[in-house]
């Protein structure tokens, strides 16, 4: 994982989001933030991940032979941005992918990387995660309750079948969409259904490069998808929630996952359940939140052999799904 | 009808964490913390359990469940 070294507390930005700082807190968990330094592109974020990641696997950037690259803030709009990393990254001339599934391209990413190494066509699977979202971020009072979420960040994942020491199984990933929501979450512009993007941009459809969330939507839709694909998924492979030794969700809001907790009546920490939070830290880094999760768990050298992972995540599209894994 | 007791009990437990006394019929329930986005969604929840009624997710906003006066107009429309 690699977060920029600039924190922005709560303090920092609350007068300009029309907010006061403990309102930030307790609606969203989230006390500070990383937010990347002005030029900074998401693609050398990424660049570092992997770098620590290929590091942590004992492996030479020459050694992998598929790229696969999850973010929804990319340097350019047109190439993608996993060409950026091929080329930083020292990479052979491999296949380089963008994938934009939002907040759940790790989940994405990681069942496309299973996918191509069981088939054959890869045998070691880069999967990079990154945001650099501070850029896009609307720092007004009308943007506020948004704005005050996001953080940047990168993350990155070694996927192969070959052993190593401290990996993660993949058990099973479920993934679901309803693009009925489409208008619920998202960024509508640059792209063709709202006309000439160099003409778009100004009057009355400024707004529509600008973030924009349907809160109630969000929030409802996210409570119940990623519930119900937690238990699908745990039921399709013969287990329960209280076989699940370690919740590591997609970063959202804290209140979002004590409530995930609550539906999924997941064992407290007395009793052996513990949810990964770093909203506190980090704040919501869309593509990478999991990844960030799941690489600070891993340090801790508290996973032991043999626990359930539970990976469950939530983004625009609406897309959800969950993922388990077995240390 | 008066409101079963489990939602009345998710109802006080939510006004003591929340620091507020335990809502009288007509109090806003948004306005004084008992409730909000996510509390609403844990309560709609408890709701569906204790009275066997299903909320659609459309009705799953403030408006429906802004007083205990509203909800229980809610539930009396809305029971089989």
């Amino acid at each position: 994982m690699h977060a920029p070294s600039r924190v922005v507390a709560n303090e920092e930005i609350a007068g300009q989001l029309g907010l006061e700082a403990e309102q930030i807190f307790k609606s969203s968990g989230i006390r500070r933030r990383h937010w990347a330094e002005p030029q900074t592109t998401t693609s050398s974020l990424a660049c570092v991940a992997l770098t620590h990641a290929l590091a942590d696997a004992a492996l030479a950037a020459e050694e992998v032979d598929y790229l696969l690259f999850g973010t929804m803030t990319p340097d350019r709009f047109i190439p993608g941005s996993a060409s950026a990393v091929q080329k930083s990254a020292g990479l052979r001339e491999i296949p380089c992918l963008d994938i934009r599934a939002t907040c759940c391209n790790a989940l994405y990413g990681l069942q496309l990387a299973q996918a191509l190494v069981a088939s054959g066509a890869a045998r070691r699977v880069a999967v990079c995660l990154a945001e650099i979202q501070s850029a896009w971020l609307d720092l007004s009072p009308a943007g506020g309750t948004l704005s005050m979420l996001f953080g940047d960040g990168a993350a990155a994942f070694i996927v192969s079948n070959e052993p190593r020491e401290r990996a993660f199984q993949i058990v099973d990933i479920l993934l679901a969409t309803d693009g009925s929501y489409v208008d619920d979450l998202g960024i509508r512009s640059p792209g063709t259904e709202f006309g000439n993007t160099r003409t778009h941009g100004a009057g009355e459809f400024a707004s529509d490069f600008d973030a924009r969330m349907n809160g109630q939507a969000v929030i409802l839709q996210a409570s119940r998808r990623m519930s119900a694909a937690c238990q699908a998924l745990l039921q399709r492979n013969n287990l329960t929630v209280a076989d699940v030794r370690w919740i590591v969700p997609h970063q959202a809001n804290a209140n979002l996952l004590v409530g995930l907790a609550r539906s999924l009546r997941f064992p407290s920490s007395e009793a052996g359940g513990e949810v990964v939070n770093l909203l506190e830290d980090y704040g919501n880094t869309s593509s990478a939140s999991m990844g960030i999760a799941l690489d600070s768990l891993r340090r801790t050298g508290r996973v032991a052999a043999g626990d359930y992972l539970l990976l469950p995540a939530f983004g625009a599209g609406f897309t959800w799904g969950a993922g388990l894994c077995r240390a | 009808m008066a409101l079963p007791q489990g939602v009345t009990d998710f109802l006080n437990e939510s006004a003591e964490r929340a620091g507020a006394p335990p809502p009288s019929i007509e109090v806003d329930l948004f306005k004084t913390g008992v409730l909000d986005s996510f509390a609403l969604i844990d309560f709609v929840t408890v709701l569906e359990e204790q009275c066997g009624i299903k909320v659609p997710d459309a009705d799953v906003k403030p408006a429906n469940f802004q007083t205990i006066t509203a909800i229980e107009r809610y539930i009396d429309t809305h029971k089989g």
